[in-house]
C-alpha cells in the first residue's frame, strides 16, 4: 500500500523547499513580520509613554486661589515638569494654541471650588466630589493612543491615595478638530475608532496584494503561453502593449476601490448606529466621520494607490519566464504592503519621529491608511499630498516600463539565464 | 526601391549574452521569393537569428537589413512586413480560435472588412472550421499550430519567419502544415526563412538551406548540390558529415 511513498515524499519535500513562494511564505512571514509586528506594537506603547513622560504637563487651575490646588499642583510637579496655566476657559486654551506652545497633547483642569470641596470631603462630607477634568486631543489614534490619560489617571490615584480614598476623581474630556467635547472619553473613543484604524488597512492590505497577485500573471502568462513574441513583432507600438495591460487593470483598480469605500461606509454606518445610548458618544456629530469630500480623497488615494502596486506588478512579471515565478516574484514586496499596514494599525504616524515618518511617507502604499485617518480629521493636505506622490512614484514606474517594453531586455532576462544554464550544464558535462 | 533589396541581408552579425556568444559574424542573404532553411544543433544560434531578424533582440554588432530596412534603427518598419512563428508558441487559452485571429488581424487592417477578409483567409488556410469558435485551450496541439500558421500568413507578410513550423506535430499533422506553407509561398510569392530539425521538411521545403553551429554558418546551399557535392543521400548525412559525426 505505501510502496514508493517515500521516492514521492521526498520528492514532495524538495520541490516544496525549492519554491520561492513558500519560502516567503514560511519564512520571511514568521520570521519577519511577527518581530516587525512586535517591534512596533512595543514601540507604540513606549512612544507613547515616553510622550507623556517627556512632554510637559499643562495645568489649567481655576482654583488658584485654593489651598489644596497648590498641593495638588506642587504634587505633580514633584512627579514631572508642568505649566500652570489659570483663569482660562479649557476652549480658551486651545483657541489659544497654549498646548502647541508647551508640546503637550493633553491638559488637565483643576476647576473652581476644588479646595473648598476637598475641605469639605475631608471633613466628613463624603455626599461632596471633587473633580479635575483631563483634556486630550483626539488624532486620529492609534491602538495605545490613550494610554497618556491613563497615566495621569494614576498620578491622581497615587494623589488619593497619599490624601485620602478617592477624593479627587477624574473625568474626561477629549478634544476633537480644537472643539472641546465635554465628557468624552478619549478611551472609549478610541475603542470605538479602533475597529475603523484595523478594518480599513487590513482591506487594503488584502485588496493590494490580490490585485498584484492577479496583475503579476498579465505579462507572464504571455510569456507561459508563449504569446509574447507574437505580440512584440507585431505592426503594434510596445507602448500601447504595456498601457492595454495596465489600463485593463485600472479598471479593476477602480471597482476594488469603490468596493472597499461602500464596505467602509457601511461598516462606519453599522459602528454609529450600534453605539449603545448609555455611551454619550455620537461619531456623526463629533465630525468623527469622513465627509463625502472625504469619502472621494480616500477614494482617489485608494485608486491611485492601486494603481501604483498593479503596474509594479505588471513590471514586475516582465521579469518572470511564467505565472508562478511572476507571483513568487511579486510576492518580494509584501513586507512593503505590510509594514505599513501593520505599523498604522498601532501608531499615530503624527507622533513618530521623523526618520520613520518619513520611512512609512515613502512607501507608496501607506498612503490610503494614512488617509483614512486623515479624513476623518480633516487633514487633506497630507491626504493630497499622497495622492500626488503616489501619482508621481506610478508615472515613474511607467516610464521604467515603457523604456523595458521597448528594449530586448523584457525577452533577454529569460535568454540569459537559459544560457547561463545550459553554459552551466555543458560545463559539467 | 525596396523590391529589389535582398528579402535578407545580414553582415558580421554579433550577438552576445554575458559571456556566450550566440552569433559569431554571422553572415548570409536571402533573396525575395526564396524558401531559406536554418539548420542546426540546439544552441547553434538558429532561434537567435530568427529573433533578430524580427526585431526581438539587438545585435551587439554586425549589420541586419530587412527588405533594405535597418533591423535597430527602422524595427517598427521591419514589423510591418513580417511575420513571426516562434517556436512552440500558442494562443490565448480564453479567446476562441476565432476571436485571436481577429485580434492579431486587428493590428494590420484598420477597416472592419478589411480584418474580416483577413480572417477569413485564415479561417481557410487553417482548416479547423467550427472549432473555431472553440476556447484556444480546448485545442490539441496540431490545431493550436495550424491556428497559428495561419496567423502568421493570413497578413501576406513580405517575409513569414517561421521556427520550427511542424515542431512537436505528428506525421500526418507535419504534412498538412507543410503543404499550407508551399502552397502560400506558391500563391503570394512570400518570402520564407525557417528553421528546423527536420531535414526532410527543409528538404521538401527549402530553395536554400545553411548549416549553422556555435553561432557561424558551416555550410550553405541547395539540398540537391549539397548532396550532391557531399555524396550523400540526404541532408542528414550531409550535416553528420559536415559535423564530423561520419
Amino acid at each position: 500500500m505505501f510502496k514508493g511513498f517515500k521516492t514521492v515524499f521526498i520528492k514532495e519535500i524538495k520541490e516544496l523547499i525549492r519554491d520561492p513562494k513558500i519560502l516567503v511564505g514560511m519564512i520571511l512571514v514568521p520570521l519577519i513580520m511577527l518581530p516587525v509586528m512586535g517591534l512596533v506594537m512595543g514601540y507604540a506603547v513606549t512612544s507613547v509613554e515616553e510622550q507623556s513622560q517627556g512632554s510637559t504637563l499643562v495645568i489649567l487651575n481655576n482654583d488658584s486661589d485654593g489651598d489644596w490646588s497648590q498641593t495638588f499642583v506642587t504634587y505633580l510637579s514633584s512627579i514631572m515638569s508642568v505649566q500652570v496655566l489659570s483663569d482660562l476657559s479649557p476652549q480658551q486654551v486651545i483657541d489659544q494654541k497654549l498646548l502647541a506652545t508647551y508640546g503637550s497633547t493633553q491638559f488637565i483642569e483643576i476647576p473652581a471650588g476644588f479646595s473648598q470641596n476637598m475641605t469639605l470631603y475631608l471633613e466628613g462630607d463624603h455626599a461632596i466630589t471633587t473633580n479635575v477634568n483631563v483634556y486630550g486631543v483626539f488624532q486620529g489614534g492609534g491602538m495605545f493612543s490613550d494610554l497618556g490619560s491613563s497615566e495621569i489617571v494614576a498620578y491622581v490615584n497615587a494623589f488619593n491615595r497619599a490624601i485620602a480614598p478617592d477624593v479627587v476623581l477624574t473625568t474626561h474630556s477629549t478634544i476633537i478638530k480644537d472643539q472641546v467635547q465635554e465628557g468624552i472619553d478619549p478611551a472609549t473613543l478610541s475603542m470605538l475608532m479602533l475597529s475603523q484604524s484595523i478594518a480599513l488597512p487590513m482591506t487594503v492590505m488584502i485588496m493590494i496584494l490580490s490585485s498584484m497577485q492577479i496583475a503579476a500573471t498579465s505579462v507572464a502568462m504571455e510569456k507561459e503561453e508563449k504569446t509574447l513574441e507574437t505580440l512584440l513583432t507585431s505592426p503594434v507600438d510596445r507602448f500601447a502593449i504595456l498601457m492595454g495591460k495596465v489600463s485593463s487593470t485600472v479598471i479593476v483598480a477602480g471597482i476594488a476601490a469603490v468596493t472597499v469605500l461602500i464596505g467602509y461606509s457601511y461598516m462606519i454606518g453599522s459602528i454609529t448606529m450600534g453605539i449603545p445610548d448609555t455611551i454619550n458618544v455620537d461619531l456623526v456629530t463629533l465630525g468623527l466621520v469622513p465627509s463625502t469630500f472625504g469619502y472621494i480623497m480616500l477614494g482617489i488615494s485608494l485608486f491611485v494607490t492601486l494603481l501604483s502596486a498593479l503596474a509594479l506588478a505588471v513590471i514586475m512579471s516582465s521579469f518572470s519566464e511564467n505565472v508562478r515565478s511572476a507571483q513568487a516574484l511579486v510576492s518580494y514586496i509584501y513586507p512593503l504592503i505590510f509594514i505599513p499596514s501593520i505599523a498604522l494599525m498601532y501608531l499615530d504616524i503624527n507622533t513618530l519621529p521623523t526618520a520613520i515618518k518619513a520611512a512609512l511617507y515613502a512607501i507608496p502604499f501607506s498612503h490610503p491608511m494614512i488617509a483614512s485617518k486623515a479624513v476623518i480629521m480633516g487633514n487633506y493636505t497630507t491626504v493630497i499630498f499622497g495622492i500626488i506622490y503616489v501619482t508621481i512614484f506610478t508615472i515613474i514606474i511607467m516610464y521604467f516600463a515603457s523604456k523595458l517594453f521597448s528594449t530586448e531586455k523584457i525577452l533577454t532576462a529569460k535568454l540569459m539565464l537559459k544560457k547561463e544554464s545550459k553554459k552551466k550544464h555543458n560545463d559539467t558535462n | 526601391m525596396i523590391c529589389l533589396a535582398l528579402a535578407v541581408d545580414a553582415k558580421s552579425l554579433v550577438k552576445q549574452f554575458g559571456s556566450v556568444r550566440a552569433l559569431d559574424n554571422l553572415s548570409f542573404t536571402v533573396k525575395p521569393g526564396e524558401i531559406y532553411g536554418l539548420i542546426g544543433p540546439n544552441g547553434a544560434g538558429k532561434t537567435t537569428t530568427l529573433r533578430s531578424i524580427c526585431t526581438l533582440i539587438l545585435p551587439s554588432s554586425g549589420k541586419l537589413d530587412i527588405f533594405g530596412l535597418d533591423v535597430v534603427s527602422q524595427a517598427s518598419e521591419v514589423r510591418k512586413i513580417l511575420s513571426y512563428l516562434p517556436e512552440e508558441s500558442g494562443a490565448y487559452p480564453n479567446l476562441t480560435g476565432y476571436e485571436y485571429l481577429e485580434f492579431m488581424a486587428k493590428f494590420n487592417q484598420k477597416a472592419d472588412r478589411d480584418v474580416k477578409s483577413m480572417v477569413n483567409e485564415a479561417v481557410e488556410l487553417c482548416g479547423l472550421g467550427s472549432r473555431l469558435k472553440d476556447k484556444a485551450k480546448t485545442y490539441s496541439k496540431g490545431m493550436k499550430r495550424r491556428l497559428l500558421i495561419a496567423r502568421a500568413l493570413m497578413t501576406h507578410p513580405k517575409l513569414a519567419v517561421l521556427d520550427e513550423p511542424a515542431s512537436g506535430l505528428d506525421v500526418l499533422q507535419a504534412y498538412n502544415v507543410r503543404e499550407i506553407i508551399k502552397r502560400y509561398v506558391k500563391t503570394y510569392g512570400v518570402t520564407v526563412i525557417l528553421s528546423s530539425h527536420n531535414m526532410l521538411e527543409v528538404e521538401y521545403l527549402c530553395d536554400r538551406v545553411s548549416f549553422i553551429n556555435k553561432g557561424k554558418i558551416v555550410i550553405e546551399g541547395n539540398p540537391r548540390e549539397l548532396k550532391t557535392n557531399y555524396n550523400s543521400e540526404n541532408l542528414e548525412e550531409v550535416f553528420a558529415k559536415v559535423a564530423g559525426y561520419v
